[in-house]
């Protein structure tokens, strides 16, 4: 489809074709276990989880448009309430996952808190970050509950019965998990809500005179992408087998931001694309121990000099299908 | 004993009113809070290494040479890569300064990953002991330093023309560059010296500290948390900060609990930003329409 | 008519790599080669640590220089843990299921080992910790008994350093100083265990975080509880910085340190005979780490690693090294997983030259190493001693 409106931005694409690109990426994975041994299934399952990660930190970043670093507070919550609530109360996987969610989101509720009171901009990004430093000093020290140190771990899964061992069998799980939340998050963005989050983050004083209810849509962002990040948190969780503190430190941050920005800030299938090479890439990396954070510092580099918009622009000039109206032209 | 641990915690605290200080400087300038500053601080500090252990230099102007090569890459790094994506979203200086402290960590752990360096004793000094207090050449050497420091750039800021210009710019930078101000040069300058205060700050680590590459993430950390004491973009207010924090630790850790060392500048930071946003000198930020 | 060929031939060779690996008996041998995957931290803040694979992986070569075993030479596949649990997984399951090692040799970080248990036991593929002291690891026996501890564990080492502690004559009031990771509770709490088994509590415990570069409140809360010792389970660069605090406090109390530290090394951080004089490490080498019984083998690893600074864990793993080389031996030319593992059980009281400790393995003991020494300055030079004041 082609013709500009007057804005210059591209056309929308017929909604059918962007439906079968959609859900193209999770059939085609879905046949991922029949060539993979488990070493590059456990790394798919990883993929998954970062695709997660990375959607709802995007979320925040991208869509909203506040540097809010909260997500590996997420992250751990979601972990440590999944291990907490399976090995302590004795609950199946998919209760505890809910619960995950649900706990991820009360944090996203606690972290709108201080967007709300006006904080704003580096603020927000250094009391997002203490915080996510706490609740890591907090995993550490309440360890009557979490172990501290040594790592809480998760009782086997399994799925009504049937037990869950392998990577493959975790795979399909996980994949039937992302394909739903990232919907979800992408009918989000498409709704009214989508768009006034995205207005607010264009110009929030203009927003608000408009009459839309700038707090209420903050909220909103926060507590979903603390649930996205939640659920990400208990597929993590069940993915390592293990939760540790130091799984959620500052070098978490660092990656999850990476991700976002190299799949592009503020874009769904960028969100996916991101999760997914950053990785795969430090797997690559392997063959230079001790070289990753040299490389990747030197990639994001790049990609903020060259391609600031991440890799999503490229794939958006490529094809209409992916041009999604979700960040700044 | 509160007597040693507040001389203690002046001598921590001077460091952290350093970092913090050329952390504001550059975000009074440029509006960018370089999330990269510690590991900066730590280029600082094996410059010094690699110039005295492994090209025999004394030990002063190896310190010297490293704070000019910090100087040098302040510039280039403005010049090179914050200056191009000026046009982008805000965040993407705080991605880029990330991604710089990465480079300079991965470097430093590419070359010395496996070993941990000891910087030989650079000041002698014995310490002199007061009744029961005990104060080091440490001590000395770098609240001494950094106060002299301090002096020189309150000076400068103060009662120069130089600072007067570093004032103006401040205040209205597109009321500076209408009068013919050249803002651009003056924050490549102001990259410049912000990244020379942390390599000084780097240079009194490193013989007191090891040197490992991860040396520099504590210091990001407690810089950020005196900035948000001090009230953001308060120039006092980081030294103030600074100071505040070093003392705050050491009476929380010996008085308290030993464990709370680590988080007392993540309780600061929250409990700053939840009571009273704007710090101790800090000003409201009014916004624009 | 191309589309259906394309087609077929697609999914005919999608079914030809379907299927998992099964473990075998002989995974990883051919008729020259052995694969030995060893994992280590070699990047991230536990790097320091990697020196015992490196030692390992120089011993490995030197063993291939005389012409390997039975005709097979090590090829080696060395994997970064960084010591990260998930990283550390991916590490395993590329070992086990991609490149298909023969055994697993090394691991430093017991946090990573007790993550990656889980994969690698199934496999029944045979395991040698190297270095890392969690006893969990190996014990109890695994279903597959494929685990095995090749140096002292956390119980081993703790007990070491309690019973260190009260051998000094009059010692009642002990202080403990620790990192609040697992690394530091598997030295300091056996080692507690022990003092309170022979009725002696702490008088009081701090914490001490990694990367802190003062501690001025702990030293101070230390001295003003006059104690008669103190436990140390810190890593390296905070155990120099508490030293030298002790030092500039005038703490005099000795200080029991872990096997995260040697004396030649935190001596030459501290540039100060004075401080280290109270300060004593776990030693588990029969002599000083330079000292004559080492040469031998600091040699070998600065002849395939000339760049190493040779340091208190260079050799560490070599010892479980050459328990496996001895096992290997053992088996023959036949060799299998299941005929390795069964030399490993057979392994009693060898003396490997390197450790302090004489290997045994049996089939319902994992934990081969249970003796360590201890070291400390005597007269200015570091010795090994037994006891308070009682050389080995």
């Amino acid at each position: 489809m082609s013709g500009d409106t007057a804005s210059g931005s591209p056309a929308p694409v017929q909604r059918s074709r962007w439906i079968s690109t959609f859900y193209l990426l999770p059939v085609l994975a879905a046949f991922i276990p029949l060539f993979a041994n488990e070493y590059i299934q456990f790394m798919a399952n990883r993929m998954l989880v970062y695709i997660l990660v990375t959607v709802g930190f995007n979320l925040v970043v991208g869509n909203l448009g506040q540097l809010a670093f909260a997500n590996t507070a997420f992250f751990g919550i979601g972990a440590y309430s999944t291990a907490i609530m399976m090995s302590h109360v004795g609950l199946p996987y998919w209760v505890a996952l809910i619960i995950a969610a649900i706990a991820g989101g009360l944090a996203g509720l606690l972290a709108s808190i201080t967007a709300l009171r006006g904080i704003r901009l580096y603020y927000l990004a250094i009391i997002t970050l203490a915080f996510g430093e706490l609740m890591r000093w907090v995993y550490l020290h309440a360890d009557k509950v979490t172990m501290g140190s040594d790592g809480l771990p998760l009782p086997p899964l399994d799925l009504f019965g049937l037990p869950i061992t392998t990577e493959v069998g975790k795979f399909y799980i996980f994949l039937a998990i992302t394909v739903v939340v990232v919907k979800a998050t992408s009918n989000l963005l498409r709704s009214r809500i989508g768009r006034a989050i995205m207005a607010i983050r264009d110009n929030e004083l203009t927003t608000a005179s408009l009459g839309i209810s700038t707090a209420h849509h903050i909220v909103l962002a926060f507590v979903w992408s603390g649930v996205v990040v939640g659920i990400a948190g208990a597929m993590f969780a069940a993915l390592v087998g293990r939760v540790f503190p130091e799984s959620f430190g500052l070098i978490e941050v660092i990656v999850h931001f990476a991700m976002v920005m190299v799949g592009g800030t503020g874009s769904l299938i960028g969100s996916v694309i991101g999760g997914v090479t950053l990785t795969a890439l430090p797997e690559y990396f392997r063959q230079f121990p001790g070289m990753e954070e040299l490389f990747f510092g030197i990639i994001i580099i790049c990609i903020l000099l060259f391609l600031p918009k991440g890799i999503a622009s490229i794939l958006a000039k490529l094809s209409a299908v992916f041009r999604e109206r979700y960040y700044l032209d | 004993m509160l007597l040693q641990l507040s001389l203690s915690g002046l001598t921590q605290g001077a460091l952290y009113a350093l970092i913090a200080l050329s952390l504001t400087v550059l975000f009074r300038a440029t509006t960018i809070v370089n999330f990269g500053h510690g590991d900066f601080v730590l280029g600082g500090a094996f410059g010094v290494y690699v110039l005295v252990m492994l090209l025999g230099l004394p030990f002063v102007p190896s310190a010297i040479l490293a704070t000019v090569v910090m100087f040098g890459f302040g510039i280039v790094i403005s010049r090179g890569l914050i200056d191009p994506i000026k046009a982008g979203p805000h965040i993407g200086f705080a991605m880029m300064s990330i991604s710089l402290g990465y480079v300079f960590r991965g470097t430093t752990r590419a070359l010395w990953g496996r070993e941990v360096f000891p910087m030989p004793r650079v000041f002698d000094i014995e310490p002199i002991f007061v009744g029961h207090l005990v104060i080091t050449g440490d001590t000395m050497i770098i609240t001494g330093v950094v106060t002299m420091l301090l002096a020189a750039c309150a000076f400068v800021f103060y009662q120069t023309s130089i600072g007067k210009l570093t004032q103006a710019i401040y205040q209205s930078e597109r009321g500076a560059m209408l009068i013919g101000i050249n803002v651009r040069r003056f924050h490549d300058v102001m990259w410049g010296f912000a990244l020379a205060l942390g390599a000084i700050g780097g240079i009194l680590i490193a013989p007191i500290s090891l040197l490992h590459p991860d040396l520099g993430a504590g210091f990001l950390i407690r810089g950020f948390a005196a900035m948000t004491l001090g009230g953001f973009g308060s120039l006092g207010g980081a030294v103030v900060g600074g100071v505040i924090l070093g003392l705050a630790e050491q009476y929380s850790g010996a008085y308290l609990n030993s464990a709370l060392i680590d988080i007392t500048s993540y309780l600061v930071i929250i409990i700053v930003l939840v009571v009273r946003p704007n710090g101790l000198f800090g000003k409201q930020v009014i916004v624009r329409v | 008519m191309k589309q259906r060929t394309l087609l077929i031939s697609l999914f005919a060779g999608l079914a030809a790599l379907a299927g998992p690996v099964t473990a075998d008996e002989t995974t990883g041998l051919t008729d020259s080669t052995i694969k030995v995957g060893v994992m280590g931290p070699f990047s991230g803040n536990a790097s320091s640590y990697s020196k015992t694979q490196i030692g390992l992986m120089a011993y490995f070569k030197h063993i291939n220089d005389q012409g390997g075993i039975h005709g097979r030479k090590f090829e080696i596949v060395q994997e970064d843990t960084a010591c990260e649990p998930a990283k550390g997984i991916a590490a395993a399951k590329k070992l086990v299921h991609q490149d298909e090692v023969f055994y697993l040799h090394g691991n430093s970080c017991s946090g990573v080992a007790i993550a990656v248990k889980p994969t690698i036991a199934p496999t029944g593929a045979p395991w040698i910790i190297a270095h890392a002291v969690n006893p969990k690891i190996s014990m109890p026996v695994n279903e597959k008994k494929s685990i095995f501890h090749g140096v002292p564990a956390g119980p081993a080492y703790g007990t070491t350093m309690g019973k260190f502690v009260l051998s000094k004559p009059n010692t009642k009031r002990i202080g403990v100083i620790a990192h609040t990771n697992d690394w530091a509770k598997s030295y300091c709490s056996p080692a507690i265990e022990h003092m309170k088994s022979q009725g002696i509590e702490p008088v009081m415990e701090l914490a001490m975080e990694r990367g802190q570069t003062d501690s001025t409140a702990q030293v101070l809360k230390l001295k003003e509880a006059n104690l008669d010792f103190i436990l140390g389970c810190l890593y390296e660069a905070e155990t120099v910085i508490f030293l030298r605090d002790a030092k500039k406090y005038r703490l005099t109390v000795p200080v029991m340190g872990t096997a995260g530290t040697d004396l030649e090394n935190t001596l030459a951080r501290l540039g100060d005979q004075e401080a280290v004089n109270n300060y004593f490490v776990l030693h588990a080498f029969v002599d000083k780490v330079d000292g004559p019984k080492m040469k031998k083998w600091n040699d070998i690893i600065l002849k395939y690693y000339p760049d190493e600074t040779i340091t208190g864990f260079s050799a560490v793993s070599m010892a479980s090294g050459v328990a496996a080389i001895e096992a290997l031996k053992a088996v023959g030319p036949d060799l299998t997983r299941s005929k390795f593992i069964a030399e490993l059980e057979k392994i009693n009281g060898l003396k490997t030259g390197i450790l302090a400790c004489d290997i045994t393995w049996t089939p319902t003991d994992r934990h081969g190493c249970k003796k360590s020494a201890v070291a400390g300055f005597v007269d200015g030079k570091p010795t090994v001693l037994s006891s308070w004041e009682n050389p080995w």
